[in-house]
């Protein structure tokens, strides 16, 4: 059996991953990418919509900077997120967009003069400045005050992907596909690389790395009913709960308002956010009555559950999939449809026969929420740093770094990829370039017969369960009992039935008894990770009692920032535990910049208040109205957070002087 | 009830010695909107544990699932079995790559491969500086460009190109589409000269007989032809 | 050996590390020739197929190419010279256009089945390309041969006794078939590669341009059979005159 070395060992090759690459590549470090596919074919891929930086080209986008975007996220987040990190974040978005524009991501650019928009349902005549001419274009999104989505039409995701995957090889980043991370190298506490299973040959390597990064993305198909692509399993946060490491907020799952019926593939925000609406049965916009302000715009917790609550009136649509609701984009206009939502175009009609350009109720297309997003994840300090586990670090989707906290805005999520890509991946390259590690082979040698007798253990199986069932299970379980709405009573059976399913899996028969190219065997090792983390999302939601973000409980139905403005902490104490064990680290309102307050959307009075927000919201106050200086200086007095200083500059903006 | 459909799919693991190609057929029910990614995973979950076929995104966008189906070279995820009248599909992997094992063929080696050859990323001079307010681009060449760059590598161009079957170091258009991709890009310093010498050959742009059927199966729908054109008519004159 | 040719052979690249020169000229030069055997073809048939206006026609359209207006009673040579040329330009074409012929039955044998499998319209008249070609090596060689050594046996008697009583109608006849599919295929193929009358929709031009070249093909088809069919008619009811000249009516009764 095979050892490797690198300094630098990335597990997983979307954006995150990608753009990690090229920092530790550009710092000289020997890095390794592992992939399950082909690094473009990535879900990052299939982001649609776009990307949020505040650039403020666009003259729906006049005003926005990197305040207006740090106060979006806050709200969007319902206080759950790092707010050091979402002003990481803002900061670094904007030098993001333009470095990947540099790398080629054809942009969507402003056109100087008037152009037709539909904002409200109407046909509208906005006029972008001549100094904005063939700068980066936006689009509006949901839960922001200004239009700050960049886009390349509805394919973004795809174009970064491509960029950022060609300037990793530009530079001679090693990236292995079809490889998959079974398991972590741990030294004490420590992890030093990975076990890896070659998926065409079934061979193990061990990967032995100064630093090791895992951005696997999100863990959606431990639903039935997902928009995640069919890799997005959660194996890459499975071996670090193996690992022993702390998962974050695992409960917050997003559901997306509008995967089409029946396939669940996603059609984009885009599609609300340049104008189109959301309608009932009897072709009624509805979500004006629950939302006035916002509307279909609302932020995605939000508007999935309007839906949900609008079918349970009956006003659903009845199909031989169960309700649904209508999205009509036809009102925009056959033109805007073919140029800027082509792919939606595209699979509307491939996949439903209705083309959505066509006028009034010929052109609507089945809409339902489903999960869409993983906000949980590897929890992480601001550096991308495990926070319990040395020489571990995650980014992107993979990652609770926490810029989302308990709901994640549209635009935000690709958005974080590149950007925690660029300030984890310089972190995580000091830390490999400061790093020495010794370690026998001996012990590497230890881990992956571990892996191989596991392995043919599995193969060695004669029970009576077959594992598609057992996955199939969990899925129907996440989907009805962990999903949009959730309740005490759910949460409790959803717990129990999960850990059964768990030991279950060791009572399989594999058909085919061959260690390499049998996906049945890969079945069989995936699915108990993914137990595992179904798991840790169901306990996390079970003993959440209250209602923040994405996580809904019928029960509790107010956010409880008295109790609940915490960070749910799941792992596995013990190897052979059935289910994690939970701990919570509390968020500290009297160090952040915007105390808890309503977020301007969803239900009013809502909230149990934390008597610390008052407070925190008065010391605010006092320090803006006596503070004189620019916005840096005043949001430095506010909340002073670290950021490498290539990436704290200020970023420049039309109409904007640098004293902001 | 959904009608009955029988799938037929040329089985083979050439890295196993017991293994000898050989049509395997599947029948079962239809459901309505079904597409053969529905259809192979039920087969996988439920008929046939060792059916090896590659899906991920499921949608039509990241170009994994590239096959034979009924001979065309088509993305299965994005094939609706009610298409097929008789309802009987035959399943073949995409000739050209390298069979991995039954419909799963590494297209991720050939398109590295390609990558590196044509030099796909942006060659520029100077570093940018990403505190200033980005390069401007005119809104026209952002489309034309962001038009090229919508190739997803899923191989179908290759698969369908008598050249590629043919000759093995064949570009294929995916390599002359990206080439013209970084030509127009206003942010790419090459010149003609510097692209002759990527696909200046009968491997590259002057391997091409434009045979058309890369375009005509495109699943992005590309205009290839014209762009293919457009490199020669560029390069010959370079 | 040059040492240029030596560097260029073994490395790839020529001694300032640049690529050659030489793939590009030859992919102009195989299009080139190829249209100008098609624009040639374009007219012979139409000139061929003057007999269908009358012997007459045929006759004065002969003694023009003889030069007749240059020279009294015109000379075969011009023929002959005209037969030079083109036979210069068919051989490179069939040099040039022979690099992209299978070179091995495995080559050959995954062209076939994948194009049988496809079904593909363009690729499956690649097929008729090339076979057209292969059959055009030896036709075409036959017929520019022969009009080379007997370049004063062209008229409408004398064209005729040749079809007819040499036997050399089924030679035209497949000459006829190969080279109108071949020039057809031929100059559409031109027009996509190199993209010209694209215009704002490039897939709808090659629609149309796949429509016009049929009607072409078609048109020559049958204006060269018809031709061929009243050579053989002349030949047939010549056969007992076999080797008589066609003299024109007007100098016959003049003589008379």
């Amino acid at each position: 059996m095979q050892i490797k070395y690198a300094d630098a060992l990335i597990i997983g090759g979307g954006l995150a991953g990608l753009r990690s690459a090229i920092a530790t590549g550009a710092k000289g470090l020997d890095t390794i990418v592992l992939s399950l596919v082909p690094v473009k074919r990535s879900h990052s891929a299939a982001a649609q919509g776009g990307m949020q930086a505040s650039l403020a080209n666009s003259i729906m986008g006049e005003g926005d900077n990197e305040d207006v975007h740090f106060s979006d996220t806050v709200k969007g987040s319902d206080w759950g997120c790092d707010q050091e990190v979402a002003r990481m974040f803002v900061t670094t978005a904007p030098k993001a967009i333009r470095e990947l524009a540099a790398w080629g991501v054809p942009w969507s650019r402003v056109q100087k003069g008037d152009r037709e928009v539909v904002i409200n349902t109407k046909q509208t005549t906005i006029t972008e400045k001549e100094e904005a001419h063939g700068l980066i274009n936006a689009r509006d999104f949901g839960g922001t005050k200004k239009w700050r989505t960049c886009y390349t039409a509805d394919a973004t995701g795809h174009t970064m992907l491509y960029a950022v995957a060609n300037e990793a090889m530009r530079l001679g980043v090693k990236i292995e596909d079809k490889k998959e991370a079974i398991s972590l190298i741990m030294q004490e506490d420590q992890c030093v690389g990975a076990i890896v299973r070659d998926l065409k040959d079934g061979t193990l390597c061990a990967y032995v790395a100064k630093g090791t990064m895992i951005a696997t993305g999100g863990y959606g198909r431990i639903y039935k009913q997902s928009t995640n692509a069919t890799i997005c399993k959660g194996t890459g946060h499975a071996i670090a709960i193996e690992a022993g490491a702390y998962m974050g907020n695992m409960e917050a799952v997003q559901f997306h308002p509008t995967p089409i019926v029946p396939s669940g593939i996603l059609l984009t925000e885009g599609c609300r956010g340049d104008g189109g609406v959301l309608r009932d049965k009897d072709g009624y916009r509805f979500m004006p009555d629950y939302e006035p302000e916002k509307k279909d715009l609302a932020s995605r917790d939000v508007v999935s559950r309007r839906m949900l609550e609008h079918i349970k009136k009956g006003k659903g649509v009845p199909s031989p999939y169960g309700d649904h609701l209508w999205l009509d984009i036809s009102i925009l206009g056959r033109e805007h449809v073919e140029k800027n939502l082509r792919d939606v175009r595209d699979i509307s009609m491939t996949f439903n026969g209705i083309d959505p350009a066509d006028p009034a109720e010929k052109g609507w297309m089945p809409v339902l929420p489903m999960q869409h997003y993983s906000m949980g994840g590897i929890r992480v300090t601001p550096e991308g740093h495990s926070v319990n586990i040395k020489g571990l670090f995650s980014c992107g989707e993979a990652a609770c770094w926490d810029l989302h906290g308990f709901n994640r805005l549209g635009g935000n999520s690709v958005s974080e990829t590149v950007v925690s890509g660029m300030i984890i991946g310089n972190y995580f390259a000091d830390y490999c370039n400061t790093t020495e590690i010794t370690i026998s082979t001996a012990a590497v040698h230890q881990e992956l017969d571990k892996q191989q007798r596991y392995l043919e253990s599995l193969l060695e199986l004669e029970g009576e369960e077959n594992i598609y069932n057992i996955k199939d299970e969990m899925r129907r379980i996440m989907q009805e009992k962990v999903g949009i709405f959730r309740n005490g009573k759910d949460l409790e059976d959803a717990v129990s039935e999960l850990k059964a399913l768990l030991q279950k899996t060791k009572q399989i028969r594999i058909t085919k008894k061959e260690s390499h190219l049998n996906q049945e065997l890969e079945e069989a090792y995936k699915v108990p990770m993914m137990l595992k983390v179904a798991l840790c999302v169901a306990k996390g939601a079970r003993d959440r009692t209250e209602s923040r973000g994405a996580h809904y409980r019928e029960d509790y139905l107010k956010r409880d920032d008295a109790n609940w403005l915490n960070r749910t902490l799941s792992y596995w104490a013990a190897a052979d535990d059935l289910e994690p064990t939970l701990k919570y680290e509390p968020l500290d309102i009297m160090k952040m910049e915007m105390p808890p307050a309503f977020r301007g959307y969803g239900k009013k009075g809502n909230t149990i208040e934390n008597p610390l927000s008052q407070v925190r919201q008065e010391e605010v106050d006092s320090i803006v109205a006596s503070h004189q200086g620019d916005r840096f200086t005043l949001q430095e007095k506010l909340m002073p957070f670290k950021l490498q200083p290539e990436y704290k500059r200020q970023n420049e903006r039309i109409g904007e002087d640098n004293n902001g | 009830m959904g009608r009955e459909i029988t799938i037929k799919v040329l089985k083979y693991n050439p890295t196993d010695s017991q293994s000898t190609p050989t049509f395997v057929e599947y029948t079962l029910e239809e459901t309505p909107g079904m597409t053969l990614y529905i259809a192979l995973t039920k087969i996988k979950s439920s008929i046939d544990h060792d059916l090896t076929s590659d899906f991920v995104c499921r949608a039509g966008i990241c170009g994994a699932c590239g096959m034979l189906v009924n001979g065309k070279p088509q993305l299965a995820c994005r094939t609706l079995t009610s298409d097929f009248e008789g309802g009987k599909i035959e399943l073949l992997p995409l000739p050209t790559f390298k069979l991995i094992k039954d419909l799963s063929v590494d297209t991720g080696a050939w398109m590295e491969k390609m990558s590196l050859r044509v030099h796909s990323w942006i060659e520029k001079h100077e570093e940018t500086d990403l505190a200033k307010l980005e390069k401007r681009v005119e809104p026209a060449v952002a489309d034309e460009v962001f038009e090229l760059d919508r190739c997803i590598e899923c191989g179908i161009c290759v698969a369908s190109c008598s050249t590629a079957i043919m000759r093995e170091d064949f570009v294929g258009a995916v390599g002359l589409n990206r080439v013209a991709r970084f030509s127009i890009d206003p942010h790419d310093t090459r010149t003609d000269e510097d692209f002759y010498e990527l696909i200046g050959d009968d491997d590259g742009i002057f391997g091409c007989m434009s045979l058309m059927a890369c375009e005509d199966h495109c699943p992005k729908n590309l205009s290839l032809q014209s762009k293919i054109a457009y490199m020669r008519r560029k390069l010959v004159m370079s | 050996m040059s040492q240029k040719g030596t560097i260029e052979s073994l490395t790839g690249k020529n001694s300032q590390k640049k690529k050659s020169r030489i793939p590009a000229k030859m992919d102009f030069l195989q299009s080139a020739t190829g249209a100008i055997l098609a624009l040639f073809i374009t007219f012979h048939l139409l000139f061929e197929s003057s007999i269908l206006l009358g012997k007459e026609s045929m006759y004065h359209l002969t003694k023009f190419f003889e030069g007749e207006f240059l020279i009294e009673g015109g000379s075969p040579l011009f023929i002959v010279f005209l037969a030079l040329g083109i036979s210069v330009v068919f051989i490179l074409h069939a040099l040039l256009a022979m690099r992209k012929f299978p070179s091995s039955y495995r080559e050959y044998q995954r062209f076939r089945t994948h194009a049988k499998l496809m079904g593909h319209q363009d690729t499956n008249l690649w097929f008729i390309q090339i076979s057209s070609g292969f059959m055009l090596f030896f036709l075409g060689s036959i017929h520019l041969f022969t009009m080379m050594t007997q370049a004063q046996n062209i008229g409408p008697f004398a064209s005729s006794d040749r079809i007819y009583s040499d036997m050399a109608w089924p030679m035209y006849l497949m000459l006829l078939v190969s080279v109108v599919l071949h020039a057809g295929v031929g100059v559409y193929r031109l027009i996509v590669k190199w993209g010209w009358f694209d215009g704002s929709d490039p897939r709808a031009s090659r629609r149309r341009h796949q429509k016009i070249i049929k009607g072409a093909v078609l048109f020559y088809l049958l204006i060269g059979l018809f031709s061929l069919a009243t050579y053989i008619k002349i030949g047939y009811e010549h056969q007992a005159d076999y080797g008589e000249r066609y003299h024109l009516k007007g100098e016959v009764t003049h003589a008379d």
